[in-house]
């Protein structure tokens, strides 16, 4: 599963960054590593892209770029 | 976790230097630029690193009799060698080594920011870390550590709030105090495990001829996990190449343990040390209270009210910059039309001047000063919403609500903010693409903003549908606005997939808490960009009004337009637009000058079809009624300006009301023009080549003429081709 497969309010624990180079830096960077809590918030009017809270911090990500980011589901609420 | 600390290090000898070198560092949305501001205030100055579009503020002062050069490097969440910012900044520090960084972090998002922290440490320069927004993270209940970060860092730890000043004098005399002990201050080794420490240090060894490091240039820890990352570009910059033989053998040993990606690795094991730091030092309250950002982000970006939000605040940020604007500029445009022609001719009259000389100063050198600071008034007021955007937070909502749409034509969520200012004038619109930090997008939205028709193509318009299509006006306006829009769709959509070929960049953006910006914050960055656009741009706009002028107006003495250089190229390119249905030289001359200002192609048809029209003397007012129907005028600016703002109908600049003395030109266009060349022609003043005001802002915005270049070429070729169509196309369906 990957983090574009949570629905809004769902929660997942990211357990690896499926692609390389300046894309899973970037994601590195912005704390998106394997082993850290993530809850999507929103979903952006249009459908993409989608708001999650990582790190205590929102961060916002395209669908596209989600797909990337393995993740089990923990729960939801 | 005290094992993080392994030691400060060597070498003696402490002097008092008269010069020291503060860099300040930190997080997007940390409050660095309001912390620079608050250190350095209005002595801060705007340019750009060299080679990048990226913005560099810097500042000189005294401070304890001391000279301090303070350098602000761009927010960057990494110091990584992919993005410009992150170059900049890491560039920077390793090549200009200041004697001290200010770590700017945000005390509300510790775990993200120590991340950062933590890669500036590896540079081995002494580290002052400003804990900043000190009083939103109390506010939270957090409660930091602050004794004990000190400690673990091997770093000073001052908590500030920027934005009220609390903490900066404190800052600043312990970041002095940290340069001037910079030989013994060094910041803590934090060790990144025992594998990976084994790597370096095996590196390091072999790195320590390396001449750099020999000589001291070259942070040695900082370039052997640049090597083990296998960081290209610093390996090539630093030419370490042979090196990497070594490097291979250390790093074989910790992929086979840790994976393949070793970059992924180091930056895993930071953010490791980073939630470890957190844990040390944060004790956070039990329950998180949905906090007011997150209140404000449920009606904000809500599934059926976001975008509606969205639209009545982009109106409002339109019209507030145009309709404040508009007033000063017509005042600025009157004072430079009238009294200041008038007064400089008496004066050289007097002194007995010859009359080109009177003409270039009055019609050259004047009128090119008015083309500068014209644009003064909307680029001050785009500056201050932007700012305001920004500061404030919605700026990046805006782009989440706004991104699925112009992803599709491989723009950013922040490009359409540029693009809608566009409408009301193209120059600050491209200033204002400095809010999209890829270049890529940066430079594929300055290139459709001329598409957006701009309030100086307007006269234009309204001059020919009154003449050809005064029953449905209206439509006929409409349809040529649409016509840029879906033109700008179609063209973003070929420069992507040829131009900027390739993976478009990452959306990836941090959405930061609201916050409220300060005054001080809003009025230092508008004054900075109006500043830097007069010094930049300012005087690249005059030189190419003084060399329009001499075009205008040699041979000097000619009587007939049709015998001035610009006549003449008229007549030669004439018959280039011969298949577009204007092929004139009226028509050719027209559109040349339309180069200084679109609305400046009604002006000339003015002339060059109605000269005897031209000559309208008035009995020139006294010095003191100038001065004081200057003063008057500036006045009702003010006046106008702020019934703009309460007024809430009718955008001023897009109201087409049509000038008493190009009524006389109607007749004559209706005897040349066909309904169906007119629109070709209106389109084509839609489309061609921006006027040199925007290929001067887009050199200024990019540091040089390349997009500017692109701009000129495939705009000259689609007003051509589409004007093409239209009259060909038309005649075929017998219009």
């Amino acid at each position: 599963m990957t983090l574009a497969d949570l629905k809004t309010g769902q929660s997942g624990k990211i357990l690896k960054i499926s692609v390389s180079g300046a894309l899973k830096r970037r994601l590195m960077d912005m704390g998106v590593v394997p082993g850290t809590d993530v809850r999507v918030e929103k979903v952006a009017p249009l459908g993409d892209p989608i708001e999650v809270r990582i790190k205590s911090y929102a961060l916002s990500l395209r669908r596209g770029e989600a797909r990337h980011i393995e993740v089990e589901g923990t729960h939801s609420s | 976790m005290s094992a993080l600390i392994a030691s400060t290090v060597h070498r003696g000898k402490s002097g008092r230097r008269t010069h020291l070198t503060i860099a300040v560092a930190g997080n997007p949305n940390a409050g660095k630029s309001t912390l620079t501001n608050a250190i350095a205030g209005s002595r801060l100055s705007v340019g750009n690193w060299p080679g990048v579009t990226v913005e560099k503020k810097s500042a000189t002062f005294d401070f304890q009799g001391r000279k301090i050069t303070l350098v602000d490097l761009p927010g960057t969440y990494s110091l990584s060698p992919y993005t410009q910012e992150e170059v900049v900044a890491r560039d920077y520090l390793v090549h200009e080594k200041p004697d001290v960084i200010i770590n700017v972090v945000d005390a509300t998002n510790l775990e993200r920011n120590l991340y950062f922290t933590l890669q500036l440490l590896e540079l081995n320069i002494p580290l002052v870390m400003a804990l900043n927004m000190h009083d939103e993270a109390a506010q939270k209940g957090f409660r930091i550590d602050i004794d004990k970060m000190a400690l673990m860092l091997g770093s000073a730890v001052i908590p500030t709030v920027a934005t009220k000043g609390e903490g900066i004098g404190r800052l600043m005399e312990t970041a002095v105090a940290f340069a001037d002990a910079s030989e013994t201050q060094r910041p803590a080794v934090v060790s990144y495990g025992e594998d990976i420490e084994k790597a370096v240090a095996a590196v390091a060894e072999q790195l320590k001829d390396h001449a750099d490091v020999v000589s001291g240039h070259l942070p040695l820890r900082w370039m052997a996990l640049k090597m083990i990352e296998g960081d290209a570009r610093a390996i090539e910059h630093y030419q370490t190449e042979a090196y990497a033989a070594l490097t291979e053998k250390a790093a074989h040993h910790l992929r086979s343990a840790h994976g393949e990606d070793l970059e992924a690795l180091l930056a895993d094991v930071r953010y490791g040390l980073a939630a470890g730091l957190t844990r040390e030092t944060l004790r956070k309250p039990e329950k998180r209270k949905r906090e007011l950002t997150e209140r404000i982000d449920a009606v904000v970006l809500n599934r059926y009210a976001g975008i509606p939000i969205f639209f009545v605040a982009m109106w409002l940020m339109f019209k507030l910059t145009f309709d404040i604007a508009g007033p000063f500029t017509d005042w600025l445009d009157g004072v430079v039309a009238g009294p200041l022609p008038r007064w400089a001719a008496a004066l050289l009259v007097a002194i007995s001047a010859p009359d080109w000389i009177v003409s270039l100063v009055t019609e050259g050198i004047i009128a090119g000063v008015g083309s500068v600071l014209v644009f003064l008034p909307p680029i001050f007021a785009m500056m201050f919403f932007i700012t305001l955007l920004e500061a404030s937070g919605y700026l990046a909502r805006a782009a989440f609500v706004m991104d699925r749409l112009m992803s599709a034509i491989g723009l950013h969520g922040k490009s359409f903010i540029p693009l809608l200012l566009g409408f009301g004038c193209n120059v600050p619109a491209i200033y204002a693409t400095r809010t999209l930090e890829n270049p890529r997008d940066k430079a594929l939205t300055a290139l459709l903003i001329p598409l957006m028709s701009c309030g100086a193509r307007l006269p234009v318009y309204v001059v020919f549908t009154a003449a050809f299509f005064s029953a449905y006006a209206v439509t006929v306006l409409w349809s040529l606005y649409l016509l840029g829009i879906v033109l700008a769709v179609l063209v973003g959509f070929l420069f992507k997939k040829t131009l900027f070929r390739g993976e478009a960049p990452v959306f990836i953006m941090e959405l930061p808490p609201y916050r409220i910006p300060t005054a001080k914050n809003l009025m230092i960055h508008t004054w900075e960009k109006g500043k830097h656009y007069l010094m930049k741009a300012g005087t690249w706009i005059l030189a190419i009004s003084v060399f329009v002028w001499f075009g205008l107006n040699l041979p000097w003495g000619v009587e007939a337009k049709k015998e001035s250089y610009l006549g003449k190229t008229g007549q030669i390119i004439a018959p280039v637009f011969a298949p577009l249905g204007f092929g004139t030289w009226e028509a050719a001359s027209s559109l040349l000058t339309g180069v200084v200002a679109k609305e400046i192609v009604v002006a000339t048809m003015g002339e060059v079809y109605v000269p005897e029209a031209e000559e309208k003397q008035e009995a020139s007012p006294s010095f003191g009624e100038d001065v004081r129907d200057i003063a008057l005028s500036f006045g009702c600016a003010f006046v106008d300006a702020a019934k703009n703002v309460f007024s809430t109908f009718g955008v001023a600049t897009m109201s087409p009301h049509e000038d008493e003395e190009t009524a006389g030109l109607k007749s004559v266009l209706a005897k040349t023009f066909t309904p169906l060349s007119a629109y070709a022609f209106m389109a084509f003043v839609l489309l061609y080549l921006p006027c040199f005001i925007v290929l001067v802002a887009m050199r200024h915005e990019f540091g040089s003429w390349k997009w500017a270049g692109v701009t000129i070429v495939y705009q000259t070729v689609l007003a051509w081709m589409v004007a093409f169509v239209i009259y060909q196309g038309g005649r075929l369906v017998g219009l």
